[in-house]
């Protein structure tokens, strides 16, 4: 049978976590939608989260940190320009440029790692309620059989649910 | 709740009209006054720029031996003005401090063009600015390599990694604010905003990713703010010119970039406050009194750094700093320039220690206005300062800028007013989803953890 998704709208945080906490006993997967973020709220009743990005970051500094060596020190073997007696490979400038280019990196893998995380750029249209824009708080149940949409939408009722749309998958 | 803020009787719902608001309504003034400023960047900017690219850097008044002159006061100016901005966001959101909230779009946004203008004022000193690619390490024919040991060639990463990261920080805040705003324009913005949200919809792995990657951001900015500024020091403490030679530099020129940026955006805010009477909801006397402390503590330190840039040279006591200090210190006009240098950047803050000054006029205005006089004196003083007088009295040549610099110079102030005007029509200059966080979340039966 098939599987469709229903968005409802939330005034309140603390109901749509416990419709939340329903759905997730009762079996069915959930995303909160929410116009601010909830971290704490979320992390304090389902638990802590995986930090993903921080792979991505890290593996952006570290390649940054080798980048800027290979560039300085790389490139002063292969084109040699002599300074005055200065040494051809310079370990302290080089460990300066290496600084800047492990920050440049980094950040711009996280951002890389960001977009990877949250699934965008989206190019289909995802379920959405434009009052989760200003001052609602959207709650999808997710993979929920047809037959037991009626029952989905009874617990969100339950809670205080405003507007419940459902989403054919 | 942040502290001094005047939002307990206000609604999300309130928060998006206004600054949806501050986008879309203002009166035929403020476009006329964008407009006029948008024409004198072109008139006082570009018509001069094109004139020096096609008649030569002899229309400055750039000559032996003083080879950097205001263009690069300039470019240090506003590297300084360029520092606040990312270092509020990222050192306050680190710290979790709630005013930040009110106050960080529109310094990062400050960043942002004063960035604009460090990058271009190096186009505008080079001369030859289609030669601008010399400066990255490219294989060449000519067999110039860029040479890596040159704190120049620091700079091209640091002010490069700061410039990148900065607009990453900036367009990062923005993502969740032009989603939801999306929702509420319509014509051209809406096409915009769902165009850089990128189909950004507020889910909680969104926010949690979000939020890790703004502490991560925070983390690599707060370092880099510090070191963008040593390096820029180093363009002159790495050199042998009297009174360019000083290891205090780079601590001295990081004071002195927040001492000019937080100035900057203290004076940002009041003249934003007096454009949208809206904003007085959002940056309250709170913000005033915190930004006046940090200027306070900032013109203190910045004082004794002065102080001991004099004495490291009285204390080196070669005949060519001493003749530099002379110069500087005691002929005029650097002697007035000094003194009033020292006027608008050590006695003026002083009267920030009085509560009520903090959030007066005077405090919102003047006091401001003239720490960023100080502080493009105090560039002016060191750069071209100290090439009038190297080594040998032979070589001893003064430099005043010429009407092609002025222009520029004023030109490019103007461009970065409108720049920042304009963006103000296009973009939330107030973060939507972080003043709404300083509301607090809607709770029916319990309270907020």
């Amino acid at each position: 049978m098939a599987t469709n998704s229903v968005l409802a709208v939330f005034d309140h945080v603390d109901t749509l976590l416990e419709a939340a906490h329903r759905c997730k006993a009762s079996g069915w997967g959930f995303q909160i939608i929410s116009p601010i973020p909830l971290g704490h709220e979320i992390e304090h009743e389902f638990g802590p989260r995986k930090n993903w990005l921080r792979w991505f970051t890290g593996f952006g500094a570290i390649n940054g940190f080798i980048f800027g060596w290979v560039v300085a020190f790389g490139l002063s073997v292969l084109y040699i320009l002599p300074r005055g007696g200065k040494p051809i490979l310079a370990a302290t400038p080089t460990l300066l440029v290496s600084y800047e280019t492990t920050i440049l990196f980094g950040v711009l893998w996280t951002l890389f790692g960001f977009f990877v995380l949250c699934r965008m750029p989206v190019i289909s249209k995802k379920p959405f309620h434009p009052r989760i824009a200003v001052d609602g708080f959207g709650l999808l149940v997710e993979g929920v059989r047809e037959d037991n949409i009626p029952l989905v939408e009874k617990i969100l009722k339950e809670h205080g649910a405003g507007e419940i749309e459902r989403i054919e998958s | 709740m942040a502290e001094g803020h005047q939002k307990s009787s206000m609604s999300y719902k309130d928060v998006n009209e206004d600054i949806y608001g501050i986008i879309t309504r203002s009166g035929i003034g403020y476009y006329i006054i964008c407009g006029l400023f948008g024409a004198g960047a072109a008139v006082l900017f570009i018509l001069p720029w094109a004139y020096q690219i096609y008649v030569g850097q002899g229309v400055s008044g750039l000559n032996v031996p003083v080879f950097w002159g205001i263009y690069l006061v300039n470019f240090v100016f506003w590297v300084g003005v360029a520092h606040a901005g990312t270092l509020i966001s990222a050192m306050l959101f680190i710290t979790q401090t709630p005013w930040r909230r009110a106050i960080s779009r529109g310094a990062e946004t400050m960043t942002f063009f004063a960035l604009m203008l460090v990058t271009l004022f190096i186009f505008i000193h080079m001369g030859r600015p289609w030669n601008f690619y010399w400066t990255f390490p490219y294989p060449t024919q000519r067999q110039l390599w860029t040479n890596f040991i040159s704190p120049l060639t620091f700079d091209v990463f640091a002010i490069g990694t700061y410039t990148t990261s900065s607009i990453v920080f900036l367009y990062f805040g923005l993502v969740p604010d032009l989603a939801a705003l999306s929702h509420t324009a319509s014509g051209w913005r809406k096409k915009l905003y769902e165009f850089l949200s990128f189909g950004w919809r507020g889910t909680d792995a969104q926010w949690y990713t979000q939020n890790k990657a703004c502490m991560f951001f925070s983390a690599f900015i707060m370092p880099l703010v510090v070191s963008v500024h040593s390096v820029v020091s180093w363009d002159f403490a790495l050199s042998l010119v009297p009174g360019y030679s000083k290891t205090v530099f780079a601590p001295y020129f990081v004071t002195g970039a927040l001492l000019s940026g937080f100035a900057g955006v203290l004076l940002m805010l009041s003249i934003m406050r007096e454009a949208y009477p809206v904003m007085k909801k959002y940056v309250t006397d709170y913000h005033y009194d915190r930004i006046g402390l940090f200027v306070l503590v900032l013109s203190l330190m910045w004082s004794y750094l002065t102080l001991m840039e004099v004495v490291t040279g009285l204390y080196a006591n070669t005949s060519q700093e001493i003749e530099h200090l002379k110069f500087k210190l005691a002929t005029p006009p650097y002697m007035q320039l000094f003194i009033l240098m020292i006027f608008c950047n050590t006695v003026l803050p002083l009267v920030y220690i009085v509560r009520k000054v903090r959030g007066s006029v005077f405090g919102r205005f003047v006091v401001p206005v003239l720490v960023l006089v100080g502080m493009w004196l105090e560039r002016y003083l060191i750069i071209p300062n100290s090439l009038s007088r190297k080594f040998l009295p032979w070589m001893w040549q003064d430099y005043a800028p010429t009407w092609v610099e002025i222009s520029i110079s004023l030109g490019t102030l103007m461009m970065f007013i409108s720049m920042f005007m304009m963006f103000v029509k296009v973009f939330p200059i107030i973060a939507l989803f972080e003043v709404k966080e300083d509301i607090g979340v809607p709770m029916k039966n319990r309270k907020h953890h």
